[in-house]
């Protein structure tokens, strides 16, 4: 955490980089709600998409739940069952072509 | 004898040692179980998805739930421009942020019944179809703990309308803070699979 | 009455154990009692069962009846006993291990508890309404036909599931946050790190197999088509969902057995354990690998072919760190000054009993065996080696290693090893025959079977018999020795770990002083101090 400011204009920083990030986040939203109204080849959209949504759940992650600035523990925990749930999906994918 | 009591804070020094609170780390572990509950729900949807066809997904609304992510996305700003202000000590900042984290919460379901309203009159429901029960379960179950977590907000905000909070202490409000930033993630995500993908 | 107070009455102030309380002793000993209750009606079922399979074509119980058995005596054990004894066991160890006061959150720790209660009641219920027939794997389609009671079992171990995971919310908690002055991770006790790897797998796992119940429960209440098969439904989504939990859980219902032999050991050998960090990392290992293998359980079901290697060199794989820990033991006993009181009879039992079960799974993860050998009574013999000779055997050494310090008496000896004796036989009589039956083609869950196998049964439905008499000393011994035993004294064992330091039943607030602590909690016998002129006949060992 930084330390060097003090508490009023170390919150007003604060503020202002979580207002930085919901503005990224809001710009996001807006370029993929285009996108699906444009024409665009599946696999690069969905290819985009999904890169998206891993970027914002990051920016939220990070910044909004602090998980930059805290102990890394809790990072762990979030991150194990991220991981965990990825690779469960992309079995659960797979299998649709198996049998 | 008075000798063997320990202060609330010598009993959590370790964990001040690791830099944990304990009551963010119950939540954190609390929200590590989450994942892997709506993981179990989005690993069916994706299954389904990938091998039935549904042409019920031509119904969905992209751009009214759009909308309505942006809701949800604003309201996680809200939760922690209200951290952000009891941390300056501001009480009533933390209400008035903790208010629209509420309304705002509530407009997304409000949001949320409309689309599940019209998918219904054209005849997509949660037993219609393979498509139709893992789509409205999921989605559900988001609805869910999006609801949870308003009746927390509004209950937060009562607790400092009596007072509670301060600079110094406001773990309560962080840890309310991880529970609606984590909703609003498991959104990112199924707004994704769901509508966009 | 305050808890001192309480605390301070003999420990035949059995009362207290039937209301509400926080005190994390209370609860432990409350999940243990109750999960004993819940084995001895799992084992009245085994024992049913054995009495069915005595003869090839008995007709003592119907085939309907048979079904709803065997579904339930593997749930009830699995759920209401080996977790919830387990999870009993780590309740009232941990904070007396790292030096606590009590869990990190007493009140959401009393609430884990009392959810077995309508956990347990429904599970109980579901008898009453048809009961759950489909097996305790509940494969679909048929676990969202059949009766009433199915729903009722599915409700149930979402209950069950659910006080797991706030349990394990509150030993992670404990663990991390709570440890006393100078109790580095380095010098937790064995049984508190392998309580920290079984709760990864319960808050990583478990809801997993809630969600998936949830869509069975939505099914069979609602009229949702998740396992419709003419809707499209998958059952193969169903065995990914619910392996994904059951595999590791059998993880979740060893580990913290291996970690009460790991404090066994040492202290009934005099010398500090062997491997030490090797044993906790070990742990750690099989949790993690243990979310990685659980289609092994699927290698005939259809499942994308291209899958099955790779997970049958996983499951393979946690073959080592199992390993690694059975070496340190032995490294641990041999040299030592041992003592054959029950606690080490039952630890020693466990790793004969465990290596069988362990190594037949290996066997069981090779492909072209298990598909020979799935559904057959080999399995039926490996998962009863490794969760009963493992597990149970584990639980036993535990109870009677930590009974003095629970209850301030002292368990009898010689009634202790008679039960030791007659598990030991029991277990092998009863589940040795069964590799064979398998082998020979034996199909489980079946209510009749070929008379060529009519030899092997007899012998196995001795065997269960024969550890269904075993539990009356164990029984006897507990419930006298708690009223009238000899008294324990502090630290009966001369063990070194926190929880020896303190009375024989603690006071209320654990320690009178929080301890600080110095060394490690095996370290037997003064530090070898090695000098110049050190002779070669020293210095060559």
């Amino acid at each position: 955490m930084t330390s060097s400011s003090s508490p009023s204009t170390y919150g007003a920083s604060r503020a202002r980089q979580h207002l930085l990030v919901f503005a990224a986040l809001a710009v996001i939203t807006a370029i993929e709600i285009a996108m699906t109204q444009a024409s665009i080849a599946a696999s690069l959209a969905n290819a985009l998409f999904l890169a998206f949504s891993l970027a914002k759940a990051t920016l939220v992650a990070a910044f909004f739940m602090h998980l930059r600035d805290d102990s890394r523990i809790y990072t762990a925990i979030f991150l194990l069952p991220v991981v965990l749930v990825l690779a469960f999906s992309t079995l659960m994918l797979m299998s649709a072509g198996g049998h | 004898m008075t000798s063997h009591s320990r202060t609330h804070e010598d009993e959590f020094r370790a964990g001040r040692e690791l830099s944990l609170d304990h009551r963010k780390l119950g939540m954190w572990l609390f929200l590590a179980s989450e994942v892997m509950f709506f993981g179990g729900l989005i690993g069916t949807f994706l299954h389904y998805k990938a091998t039935i066809p549904s042409p019920e997904s031509a119904e969905l609304d992209t751009i009214l739930v759009g909308i309505n992510t942006f809701v949800l996305i604003t309201s996680s700003l809200m939760v922690v421009l209200g951290l952000d202000a009891i941390q300056r000590g501001n009480r009533r900042g933390l209400a008035t942020f903790l208010g629209l984290t509420a309304l705002l919460g509530a407009v997304f379901l409000g949001g949320q019944v409309y689309e599940f309203v019209s998918l219904y009159r054209h005849g997509i429901t949660l037993t219609s179809s393979v498509f139709g029960s893992s789509f409205f379960t999921l989605t559900g179950f988001h609805g869910l703990h999006v609801l949870i977590g308003v009746v927390w907000a509004a209950l937060t905000l009562g607790k400092v309308l009596r007072g509670a909070y301060s600079a110094q202490d406001h773990v309560g409000v962080e840890v309310f803070g991880l529970y609606w930033h984590f909703v609003d993630i498991v959104w990112i995500v199924l707004f994704t699979i769901i509508y966009l993908i | 009455m305050t808890s001192d107070a309480i605390a301070a009455k003999p420990a035949r102030a059995w009362r207290r154990y039937l209301g509400w309380s926080t005190d994390h002793k209370v609860i432990g000993v409350q999940y243990m009692v109750t999960s004993f209750f819940f084995f001895l009606l799992g084992g009245a079922m085994a024992g049913m069962i054995r009495a069915q399979l005595l003869t090839p074509d008995s007709t003592l119980v119907s085939a309907e009846a048979y079904n709803r058995l065997t579904t339930n005596h593997g749930s009830v054990m699995l759920f209401l006993w080996i977790l919830p004894v387990l999870a009993g066991l780590g309740n009232y160890l941990i904070p007396l291990q790292i030096g606590a006061r009590d869990m990190a959150f007493p009140r959401l720790n009393a609430l884990s508890f009392w959810l077995l209660v309508p956990g347990g009641l429904l599970m109980l219920a579901s008898f009453f309404v048809g009961a759950a027939e489909a097996g305790w794997t509940a494969y679909v389609p048929l676990s969202v036909a059949g009766p009433d009671g199915q729903t009722l079992w599915a409700i149930s171990v979402v209950l069950l599931g659910t006080s797991s995971m706030m349990g394990s919310i509150n030993f992670v908690t404990t663990i991390l946050t709570m440890r006393t002055a100078g109790m580095t991770f380095w010098r937790m006790p064995l049984f508190t790190w392998s309580i920290l790897a079984t709760s990864i797998l319960v808050l990583t796992a478990t809801p997993v197999l809630t969600a998936g119940l949830v869509l069975i429960a939505m099914d069979r209440l609602v009229g949702t088509l998740f396992f419709s098969v003419p809707a499209g439904g998958d059952p193969i989504l169903w065995q990914n969902l619910f392996w994904f939990y059951s595999h590791p859980a059998v993880y979740i219902m060893v580990l913290p057995a291996m970690g009460a032999i790991s404090e066994i050991f040492p202290v009934f050998s005099g010398k500090p354990v062997f491997g030490y960090k090797m044993i906790a990392i070990s742990s750690l290992a099989i949790s993690l690998l243990g979310l990685t293998v659980w289609a092994h359980h699927m290698f005939t079901s259809g499942m994308d072919p291209r899958l099955r290697v790779p997970y049958m060199i996983s499951t393979m794989i946690i073959a080592v760190p199992t390993g690694v820990k059975i070496f340190s033991w032995l490294a641990t006993i041999w040299g030592g000054k041992i003592r054959l009181d029950t606690p080490m009879l039952f630890a020693l039992g466990f790793i004969s009993m465990f290596l069988i079960g362990g190594i037949t799974g290996v066997f069981l993860a090779a492909i072209p065996i298990d598909l020979h050998v799935h559904d057959t009574y080999f399995v039926v013999a490996h998962l009863h080696f490794v969760l009963f000779g493992g597990s149970v055997s584990g639980a036993y050494a535990a109870l009677y290693y930590w009974y003095p310090k629970v209850t301030g008496r002292r368990l009898d000896e010689r009634l202790g090893k008679i039960h030791f004796a007659a598990n030991f036989i029991g277990t092998n009589l009863a589940y040795l025959p069964m590799f064979l039956a398998g082998l020979l083609g034996m199909p489980r869950r079946v209510v009749n079977y070929d008379p060529r196998f009519t030899q092997l049964n007899q012998l196995a439905s001795l065997g269960a018999f024969l550890l269904a008499a075993s539990v009356l000393p164990f029984l006897y011994n507990v419930i006298v020795s708690w009223v009238s035993g000899p008294k324990a004294g502090d630290n009966p064992w001369r063990a070194k770990a926190l929880e020896w330091k303190t009375s024989s039943p603690p006071p209320a607030h654990n320690f009178d002083t929080p301890p600080v602590v110095t060394e490690g909690p095996y370290d037997y016998g003064e530090p070898v101090q090695v000098s110049l002129a050190a002779t070669p006949a020293a210095a060559g060992d």
